[in-house]
């Protein structure tokens, strides 16, 4: 079942055309950088674009910040809601589960599934940026890289805290596909249950920019996303990465088992 | 469940009860005032409500006291100390060490090396919870203190102190501390205006730890490669300290010039803890950019004595001399009265350096 999922994943037009898109911003970006030479002003871009004109090797991090506020989720969200809900809307659900698989098999295989897509997409973004950053951008043959907060780095550290951040980056997005999936479970079409996802995900940025919710900021799914960039000080803040973890770990065991339990008890008449 | 739990546990603790410490207002501030050579390192979160009007030349002083800042601090000792000022996209850090001051802003890549300065703006540093209450509780009348019940701070039950200012010139309604029971480390300072319900300026730990950091963490180490700026100039009250020909008095509006600041030049600082106020002679350089972001900003009054703003417990007023933009700037934590008596008293007794003669 798990095998089938991820065939349908790799052989769909749509997964390959989401993850160009993702592509399509970053390297735009890389592109006008390295035409123009004029990096954002300091506190208004996105984090590490401003020292990728120095140091082509951080564009990956800034790819991912470029990609990861909207971009990644909205992608995340569309694909994690056509799980259930696509097929019910195709109306295949009922004959998918004719077959002699459980419901709860057929959830794995399309949450594995889901979490490929992520892993696929935190990926390719990454190494599409490298190559695009070490060719476009600032190239700093056998210097080390500068940390956040002016130490050197030397590759083995830059590379290790790379890895870091994108499985920080692929975990954020979990808590976005469980929360899709879930809607997925409810919702009779994709799209309302993508469109219910990302609306969960513009209510938490806006409260985040609202002082009299401060109360609730540590709760918000999308609080800790960028907290990824912490990694890259010197000693590294692991205060709102752990808790980012933690905060997204809660978000997919809570939404997973409302998935599950919604999935497993529902008539499927579709 | 996993979501309920995770935010009922914090919470749950937070209101659970707290046994108080028992201790004096007056012990504990003696316990607050011995914490100065203590060594700490930690996390910090500040949150000030003040919109100040500052131009571009006036570094960060606007976000320190109008926005929420995250600071992390390596605290060994006075000449020895790192502080950094977290930001969304890098960060602006300060080293310390016996030769001087190291500046580090990531996304300017910019490394400067800058003496003392006798005087200048207020930075990250001075927004540290222990550096700020010794500040705050300096020459405190123990008359005006009072206690506060215990709170749960970084981990720690900490006794509160308030200080209510008896001096009718203060516009500062009071000021919270609550410190560390055993060493006396200030752990929270709140300030509230007169008449504010919420306080003006908040500064607190969320993580603490009392041993002592390692040299290797307060020192900056350079990157291969990086440029070192060197400045003796650090910010534009420094500057004007050093450059501008006017002498500010031993006495302005009733407070007498604090014992620290009588070794500085053209820069004037009066009274002490929270009534206090700082007289700055700005060029029209400085003074014109400023004028103008003062006279934009909602609740601002054109006055004869200059353009006059209050913003929560600070008060500011920008003399104008005659028909050129420069003036005096002088601001602090008096009221409006004490300010614009300050504002008059200076434009009446010009006196500049090398000279009593007027222009």
């Amino acid at each position: 079942m798990i095998a089938v999922e991820l065939h349908k994943l790799v052989r769909s037009r749509r997964t390959w055309i989401t993850v160009a898109l993702l592509n399509a911003l970053p390297t735009l970006v890389a592109v006008l950088l390295a035409v123009t030479d004029l990096g954002p002003r300091p506190g208004t871009g996105p984090a590490f674009l401003s020292a990728v004109l120095a140091d082509g090797k951080l564009f990956p991090l800034a790819a991912i910040a470029i990609v990861l506020p909207l971009f990644l989720p909205v992608a995340v969200a569309v694909v994690a809601s056509e799980a259930i809900a696509g097929e019910a809307q195709e109306g295949t659900l009922r004959y998918v589960l004719t077959r002699p698989v459980g419901r709860t098999r057929l959830l794995v295989a399309k949450l594995v599934s889901i979490v490929a897509f992520v892993v696929i997409a935190v990926l390719v973004v990454a190494v599409s940026a490298y190559v695009v950053g070490t060719l476009l951008l600032g190239d700093q043959q056998g210097v080390a890289s500068t940390s956040v907060s002016g130490t050197a780095l030397s590759t083995e550290e830059l590379a290790w805290r790379t890895g870091l951040s994108l499985a920080y980056a692929t975990l954020s997005m979990l808590g976005v596909a469980a929360i899709a999936l879930f809607l997925s479970t409810v919702a009779e079409s994709p799209l309302a249950a993508a469109l219910g996802t990302i609306a969960a995900l513009i209510a938490s940025t806006l409260l985040l920019t609202l002082e009299a919710a401060t109360s609730l900021h540590p709760y918000l799914p999308t609080r800790y996303w960028l907290s990824f960039v912490d990694l890259f000080r010197d000693p590294i803040l692991w205060r709102n990465v752990g808790r980012g973890t933690a905060l997204q770990a809660a978000y997919v065991v809570v939404f997973l088992g409302a998935a599950w339990a919604n999935f497993t008890t529902k008539d499927i008449t579709d | 469940m996993a979501l309920a739990l995770l935010i009922g546990v914090p919470i749950g603790i937070r209101v659970l009860p707290r046994g108080d410490v028992t201790i004096t207002a007056s012990a504990l501030l003696d316990r607050i005032e011995g914490s100065r050579d203590l060594s700490y390192s930690g996390y910090i979160e500040t949150l000030g409500t003040l919109q100040l009007p500052v131009a571009d030349n006036f570094t960060d002083v606007g976000e320190l006291f109008g926005e929420r800042t995250r600071i992390r601090a390596w605290w060994r000792d006075a000449d020895e100390w790192r502080v950094d000022k977290l930001l969304a996209t890098g960060e602006t850090d300060i080293f310390r060490d016996a030769s001087g001051t190291t500046l580090w802003d990531y996304e300017k890549s910019r490394l400067t090396r800058t003496v003392d300065a006798d005087i200048r703006l207020p930075r990250a540093s001075d927004l540290l919870p222990p550096e700020l209450a010794h500040r705050l509780l300096a020459d405190v009348d123990r008359a005006d203190l009072s206690r506060l019940p215990t709170e749960r701070i970084a981990g720690r039950d900490a006794p509160g102190l308030r200080l209510s200012p008896g001096a009718s010139q203060s516009s500062v309604d009071h000021v919270d501390v609550w410190a560390d029971p055993d060493t006396g480390l200030a752990v929270r300072v709140e300030v509230f205006a007169k008449g504010a319900e919420t306080a003006a300026l908040t500064t607190r730990f969320m993580s603490l730890s009392l041993e002592k950091p390692s040299l290797s963490t307060t020192s900056f180490s350079i990157a291969p490669g990086a440029e070192v700026e060197y400045d003796e100039v650090i910010d534009i009250a420094a500057a004007a300290n050093l450059y501008a020909p006017l002498k500010p008095p031993n006495v302005l509006a009733g407070l007498s010039r604090s014992s620290s600041s009588r070794k500085l030049r053209a820069v004037g600082v009066y009274g002490a803890g929270v009534t206090q106020l700082i007289a700055i002679p700005l060029g029209d350089r400085a003074a014109a950019p400023l004028r103008e972001k003062l006279r934009l900003t909602p609740g601002a009054q054109a006055l004869v004595a200059g353009d006059f703003l209050q913003v929560g417990p600070l008060n500011v007023l920008l003399t104008r001399f005659r028909w050129i933009d420069s003036g005096w700037l002088i601001t602090g934590t008096v009221t409006r009265a004490t300010l614009l008596r300050a504002g008059r008293q200076l434009d009446g007794e010009i006196v500049y350096l090398g000279s009593r003669d007027p222009p």
